[in-house]
């Protein structure tokens, strides 16, 4: 559709001046964005740049700043958008998790919305063999081929892929039967990172169909090569402004990149003195205990490790080092830290720790524990943290063995371990005994650092350890891995998509895409842009 | 684009100041005392009787009643405690286990004529049966351990009647029930003793040793445990053999009270002795199945049965004293609901 049709009609979806704040970080800064109907419009931009904030003042879950307007065909809805009226006014949303329940049937789950939100209808009986044909109509028109009688959860990714989009483009087509709308928009964040190549074009022939009904559609992603082929205009943000808004034909990838990347300045590195004060703080609680041997330090080599989107990959961190791994989702970075600790069973490969040639295939959590390597994960909710027990507990979780003397548990002792850490790791409120549950995310996530650091780890494994984590406490977790690191020359794996935070505290960063090392970068080359660089070029030639 | 360091950040940065949650503003609460609800209550309810009905109440012949009538309960209970505690909610085939150990015991020595140490081991050790069979269903096959158990249990269940056809099996050897409850010691009859001994060990393992703080890890987050390196499946595994063998301990308990044992003996048996466990985990470590907390909640319902019997009342309103007990104790705290049913089920 060219650009000038657009202009006659008013645009499906017309946002304006929208801007967010989150303290003192500026998410969004007045951004415009339209979407005609039948138009596909990409959105692109680095991790952080606004993409998902954007999508969730749109879908309801964010309150823009006062100033930010809505028009939906034309006609203005105020906002903030209460929950669940996005699909009220034609906008439907998959994510990429594609909320498909796995374990009911494509029938069960094509037809699910519609009961759920049905009012009345939710107790008229199901008519099985009606609903069973109807589904078959839906598929047809799309021109789907799946069997409704088959679990969602056994259909190869893309073909969940193309039942949620089928879904939600069924959800804007009934939107605009009932209520006599012409408009729609469909909104795909990041609906490719999972499939291979060849089946992405098939995800695209679903789009086109959705297009051709007149839905709008925005679509979410860092593929370019994807964006480019499937798109007629692109928006590029950045730092939470527009900084394009273009044709799709008219800029190659490397002129995307470079809208992308702009020239944004690097953030400051923190003062050198001020982590000298940390580690002098810290080495009572993390300095190498007495049985240690090897007082230097040990560089850590990984060899040949196998494992889904991982062929062999090799990489070694030296002592002392911060080594960042970089990738988009879909890389295989995310899986590294998991790999490496035996937390989920690697194919094989070859961890050297310390003149010890360890088998990653064969790793466990305890053997792990036993070797001190040690796991930070992403989700400390789940796999970090217990959420109920007292703060000590948590804190002192890998020690209490040594504490367990002649018969006698010196819980004492623990708690006043767990209280000098509370103390070093800055945690606030300073309550030993409170429920850690109670604590913000940023204490959760230093108890979690020192729980692991108190065990004197030789490798530490990080993913993602800053997320949900406020901006003060996110600097002094910087300040206290660099502090261990140099301290006690204990290897580092940092692995996040937060570029800029890896250029802020790594020493080196390898790019990872599709599961190989496709740049390196360190000292004066190591910036946000740089890695961002790599990883969208990267993704561009793999296609 | 899952973690874009703007927008991740805020929802937590409104948290940052906030001190962690008051535990609450009613005067019961900041001394404390929402701990001690029940020994409170306790010690209210045994005034009362005491006042009321002082000579029945208040005599030795009472206490050694009540001490001694719930120690087969109390046994079970511990028992029940231990798949308990590591987040495996319900063992239903305890009380099936103690039935099985007891008819196991009187068919060995009653028709087999077996010497009666021979014959206790004999029902111990098929209590452990059982309980080997939950942990290759429950935690080798990872099934549901409520569904695993519902089964083993109905099964065990089937098993006493087939070995007792039917009929409830008589002791020969006095020498059993001397040993459980004809003899006493400070006029508390012995098998209050055995289940003091068994609570001494089973309290000391979970709150004054690094298993015990892994069991409660465990309990709270199978996950968590498995990423610090804890041996998740052996402890759990532990926990049901044992959890077996002391419901066997239990079932010998039962035939040395009774001199019979017939075949439904159990399962009457295992529903109060999961009511003492979670009223237990409101008391003591609020929120934690704890030991002490149990033996408390045990001993809280007998004195409450006991004493509403000497005042004249049937007692099948036990049943309904227990489960008033049971709904008022975990509602009246909620935090303490709270903590204990919203915990994660990860695994």
């Amino acid at each position: 559709m060219s650009v000038g049709e657009q202009a006659s009609a008013p645009p499906a979806v017309e946002l304006r001046n929208i801007s967010k704040d989150f303290g003192s970080n500026q998410a969004l800064d007045r951004v415009d964005l339209r979407i005609g109907p039948g138009e596909v419009v990409g959105l692109v931009g680095q991790n952080g740049s606004g993409k998902s904030t954007l999508v969730k003042v749109m879908s309801g879950v964010h309150e823009p700043e006062p100033g930010g307007r809505l028009f939906v065909s034309g006609e203005e809805v105020p906002l903030p958008l209460a929950p669940g009226q996005a699909s009220e006014i034609g906008l439907s949303f998959v994510y990429q998790n594609l909320a498909l329940a796995g374990g009911l049937t494509v029938l069960e789950n094509l037809t699910l919305g519609q009961r759920i939100t049905g009012g009345a209808r939710a107790w008229s009986p199901i008519n099985w063999l009606r609903e069973h044909k109807r589904a078959a109509a839906v598929l047809d028109r799309y021109d789907v081929r799946l069997d409704l009688d088959q679990h969602t959860g056994q259909l190869a990714p893309v073909d969940q892929a193309r039942l949620a989009i089928v879904r939600a483009a069924e959800d804007l087509r009934r939107y605009r039967t009932r209520s006599g709308h012409k408009h729609s928009v469909l909104v795909l964040d990041e609906p490719t990172v999972f499939l291979p190549e060849e089946d992405v074009e098939h995800l695209f022939d679903v789009i086109r169909a959705v297009v051709a009904e007149g839905a709008g559609v925005l679509f979410i992603s860092h593929d370019l090569v994807a964006v480019r082929s499937i798109t007629d205009r692109v928006v590029v943000l950045r730092d939470g402004r527009v900084v394009a808004d273009v044709a799709a034909g008219g800029y190659d990838e490397d002129a995307l990149v470079a809208l992308i990347v702009g020239a944004s300045a690097r953030s400051a590195a923190s003062a050198p003195a001020e982590e000298a004060r940390a580690a002098a703080k810290l080495a009572p609680v993390i300095s190498p205990g007495p049985e240690d041997a090897t007082p230097g330090g040990q560089s850590v080599a990984i060899e040949h490790l196998v494992d889904g989107r991982l062929t062999g990959l090799s990489f070694e961190i030296g002592a002392g080092e911060i080594l960042g791994m970089a990738g988009l989702i879909g890389s295989g970075a995310e899986d590294l830290p998991y790999l490496l600790f035996g937390a989920r069973q690697a194919d094989r490969g070859t961890l050297r720790l310390g003149g010890k040639a360890l088998n990653i295939g064969s790793l466990s959590p305890q053997r792990s524990v036993r070797e001190r390597i040690a796991l930070v994960p992403a989700d400390r909710h789940v796999l970090g943290l217990g959420e109920q027990l007292e703060l000590w507990e948590n804190i002192v979780m890998l020690v209490e063995d040594e504490h367990y003397r002649g018969g006698v548990f010196h819980r004492g002792e623990l708690v006043s371990l767990a209280r000098e850490a509370i103390d070093r790791f800055e945690i606030r409120p300073p309550q030993a005994h409170a429920v850690t549950a109670t604590f913000s995310g940023g204490n959760q996530q230093k108890a979690l650092l020192a729980k692991w650091l108190i065990a004197r780890p030789r490798l530490l494994l990080l993913h993602e350890p800053t997320q949900g984590v406020d901006v003060g406490a996110r600097k002094d977790i910087y300040r206290f891995v660099k502090s261990a690191a140099a301290l006690s020359q204990m290897a580092v794996l940092w692995v996040t998509t937060d570029f800029g935070e890896l250029a802020e505290v790594c020493d080196r960063v390898i790019v990872l895409s599709e599961g190989r090392p496709v740049a390196t970068l360190t000292g004066e080359g190591l910036s946000d842009d740089a890695i961002t660089t790599a990883a969208l070029r990267q993704i561009r030639e793999a296609r | 684009m899952s973690a874009p360091h703007g927008a991740a950040a805020p929802p937590e940065a409104g948290r940052q100041e906030e001190p962690p949650r008051r535990a609450g503003r009613s005067a019961v609460r900041r001394l404390g005392l929402s701990r001690y609800t029940i020994v409170i209550v306790f010690a209210a309810m045994v005034i009362a009787f005491g006042i009321d009905i002082p000579s029945t109440f208040l005599s030795i012949g009472n206490l050694s009643n009540i001490l001694g009538s719930q120690a087969v309960l109390f046994i079970l209970v511990m028992a029940v405690l231990l798949p308990t505690i590591m987040g495996d909610f319900v063992d239903l085939s305890l009380g099936s286990s103690l039935g099985l150990s007891a008819m196991t015991l009187a068919v060995v020595n009653v028709q087999h004529g077996t010497n009666v140490i021979l014959a206790c081991l004999a029902g111990i050790g098929a209590a452990l049966v059982v309980g080997l069979v939950n942990v290759v269903f429950v935690v080798y096959f990872d099934n549901d351990p409520f569904i695993v158990t519902l089964g083993t249990m109905t099964i065990v269940q089937g098993v006493i009647y087939i070995i007792s056809g039917n009929n409830s099996v008589g002791i020969v050897s006095t020498n059993l029930s001397d040993w459980v409850f004809n003899n006493d010691f400070l006029s508390i009859p012995l098998e209050f003793y055995y289940g003091l001994a068994i609570f001494l060990v089973v309290w000391y393992v979970l709150s004054f040793t690094p298993v015990g703080q892994k069991a409660l890890v465990i309990g709270q987050s199978r996950e968590v445990a498995r990423l610090t390196g804890v041996r998740v499946n052996r402890q759990r595994a532990w926990a049901f053999i044992l959890g077996a063998g002391i419901a066997g301990i239990a079932g010998i308990a039962y035939a040395g009270t009774n001199g019979t044992v017939d075949p439904p003996a159990g399962s009457t048996l295992i529903l109060p002795a999961f009511a003492a466990v979670f009223l237990g985990a409101t008391q003591i470590k609020p929120g934690r199945i704890n030991a002490l907390g149990a033996l408390i909640a045990v001993y809280f319902l007998a004195t409450g049965t006991a004493g509403l019997q000497l005042l004249g009342t049937q007692s099948y309103y036990q049943q309904i004293f227990y489960g008033v007990a049971l709904v008022a104790a975990v509602t009246i705290p909620k935090a303490n609901r709270d903590r204990i049913f919203k915990k994660k089920r990860s695994a």
